[in-house]
């Protein structure tokens, strides 16, 4: 399949799902709002830790607000653009890969991007009011942040396609799949400073909060040459290693025979 | 009510209890996922107390006690089942109205299989817990008697806890969707509770707007306790509890008679 036909297709699939989204304008927006309320809700710790003690292994609260406004945004992009992730494992072990397969249509592409979480919308709201409290909503930093959000984002999806494959080999591994990513997005809303040593090693490697936050934020707290590519190598990695499990994986998978309607 | 009618009663809610505990214990993937959930939290905390303890968080207190009460009040929350779900759930589907007609109360019932989930995850968290903050603080608290003095509390605030959803739960009625309500309720605990650091550490206006409500009973109220030997505190905080406990269960038991009235008027 041609790249400009993939693209045509993911352009299609996120359009239709975010108009899926828009239908229930109601609950859109809830939801939406929901989630700045309890991203808030959370950030209040942190508010009040640093009105506290001022600085916390070198870093303030405007590193704190900085690395909220990355992570939060690619969490919430993930799950707007990607949220079939968080559902692979139990799309692997319910064969419902069955439709995906018989159309002419890149699979895991199809699979991630057929669902949409409106609440991702409020993390990308709270994400922008961080990034404006902290000072660095303006246009010189603009393409940095776009840059290090858009690495969160890709590293999320990737590192939830690996975890969720998981289950072509081990089975029902959903909620070990679901806990390893909610471990990746804790550790990445915390200072790096915290985690050194052997820590810092399985942050970038088994739980992937190293690329997600804290080399994103890196090139936004100090933008250089080295940062950007430090994070898009991250992301590149985590994407290939994504894309081989999942082949590898499909080449395990056993039909659910069912018979069934797929909307996208 | 005789003696003979109450243990008649009694017992149907402690074989409900009992049921509910042995479901969680065949959930034991989930119970698992909720220990190291635990383990990582306090974790993540040792960190921090140990970049900033150094620099003394509140007078005479250290790394070693603030993970205590970490432990604690985490454990009261993992332990306390949103049960208002299965409320919700019941309501949605029209089970509600099949469940009046059984020989006990719904709301009783519903609250005796919270009580017997909670029962059995927190014996499962407290070693886990316990293990944790010897593991990551590096012993007991400076002062442990006090840790004898959060058990009851903990107990009394996670029935706090469990009568708080019963109410969300009911709620289903009149918004049908009760998880807004849940995630408004589980904030307020998070920030006037006190989940992860003690109210001390909050500015002043802040501590004072907490302590008006009932959520430093969940959270705070025993992990305190890990601070110190303070049993006047704790009886204060006991009392609290009973007060708070006989509100809200009066509170629970309005809204399900509105419910069956608005179950009478409107249908299953």
């Amino acid at each position: 399949m041609r790249l400009r036909a993939v693209l045509r297709f993911a352009r299609t699939l996120v359009a239709t799902n975010l108009r899926a989204s828009l239908a229930l304008r109601g609950a859109f927006w809830l939801q939406a709002v929901l989630m700045v309320v309890n991203n808030v809700a959370f950030f209040t710790m942190w508010w009040i830790l640093f009105a506290r003690f001022r600085e916390i292994g070198g870093w303030r609260l405007q590193d704190m607000m900085t690395l909220f406004g990355i992570v939060a945004p690619g969490f919430g992009l993930a799950v707007v653009f990607g949220g079939g992730a968080r559902q692979l494992a139990r799309a692997i072990v319910d064969g419902q890969l069955d439709s995906r397969l018989t159309q002419p249509k890149p699979v895991l592409l199809h699979a991630v991007a057929s669902q949409s979480t409106a609440s991702g919308w409020g993390d990308v709201l709270t994400g922008a009011g961080m990034l404006y409290l902290a000072g660095r909503l303006d246009l010189a930093h603009a393409p940095f942040i776009a840059l290090a959000i858009a690495v969160s984002a890709l590293t999320f999806v990737a590192s939830a396609v690996i975890f969720q494959s998981l289950a072509f080999w081990l089975g029902d591994v959903e909620q070990l799949a679901r806990q390893l990513w909610e471990f990746t997005l804790n550790f990445a809303l915390y200072p790096q400073p915290l985690f050194a040593g052997s820590l810092s090693f399985i942050l970038y490697t088994l739980l992937p909060a190293g690329f997600v936050g804290f080399l994103p934020v890196e090139i936004v707290r100090s933008p250089s040459l080295h940062a950007c590519l430090y994070a898009l190598g991250g992301a590149v990695l985590w994407w290939t290693l994504a894309i081989a499990v999942f082949t590898a994986g499909l080449r395990r998978y056993e039909s659910g025979n069912r018979f069934g309607a797929t909307g996208s | 009510m005789s003696a003979a009618r109450l243990a008649v009663v009694g017992g149907k809610y402690l074989a409900l209890a009992g049921a509910a505990a042995r479901r969680c214990i065949a959930e034991r993937a989930v119970l698992v996922g909720r220990v190291v959930f635990l383990g990582v939290i306090i974790f993540t905390f040792s960190r921090i107390w140990a970049v900033i303890g150094a620099r003394e968080s509140l007078p005479g207190v250290g790394v070693r006690e603030l993970l205590w009460y970490l432990a604690i009040t985490e454990w009261v929350v993992l332990g306390t089942p949103p049960m208002f779900l299965a409320i919700e759930r019941e309501v949605r589907s029209g089970d509600f109205a099949c469940r009046l007609v059984r020989p006990i109360d719904y709301m009783g019932a519903q609250i005796a299989e919270a009580v017997g989930e909670a029962a059995l995850r927190m014996a499962a968290l407290a070693p886990a817990g316990a293990l944790y903050a010897l593991a990551f603080g590096g012993g007991l608290p400076a002062d442990p008697r006090g840790l004898w003095l959060a058990l009851p509390l903990a107990l009394l605030g996670s029935l706090v806890a469990i009568l708080f959803m019963a109410a969300i739960g009911l709620s289903a009625f009149w918004v049908v969707d009760t998880n807004p309500c849940f995630l408004v309720w589980q904030k307020l605990v998070f920030v006037l509770g006190g989940l992860l650091f003690p109210l001390e550490i909050y500015p002043e206006w802040l501590q004072r707007l907490a302590h008006l409500t009932p959520f430093p009973l969940i959270c705070w109220a025993p992990g305190r306790m890990a601070l110190g030997w303070e049993p006047q505190l704790a009886l204060s905080a006991a009392l609290q509890d009973l007060f708070w406990i006989g509100l809200l269960a009066g509170l629970v038991m309005f809204l399900s008679a509105q419910a069956r009235a608005r179950l009478t008027v409107a249908g299953g």
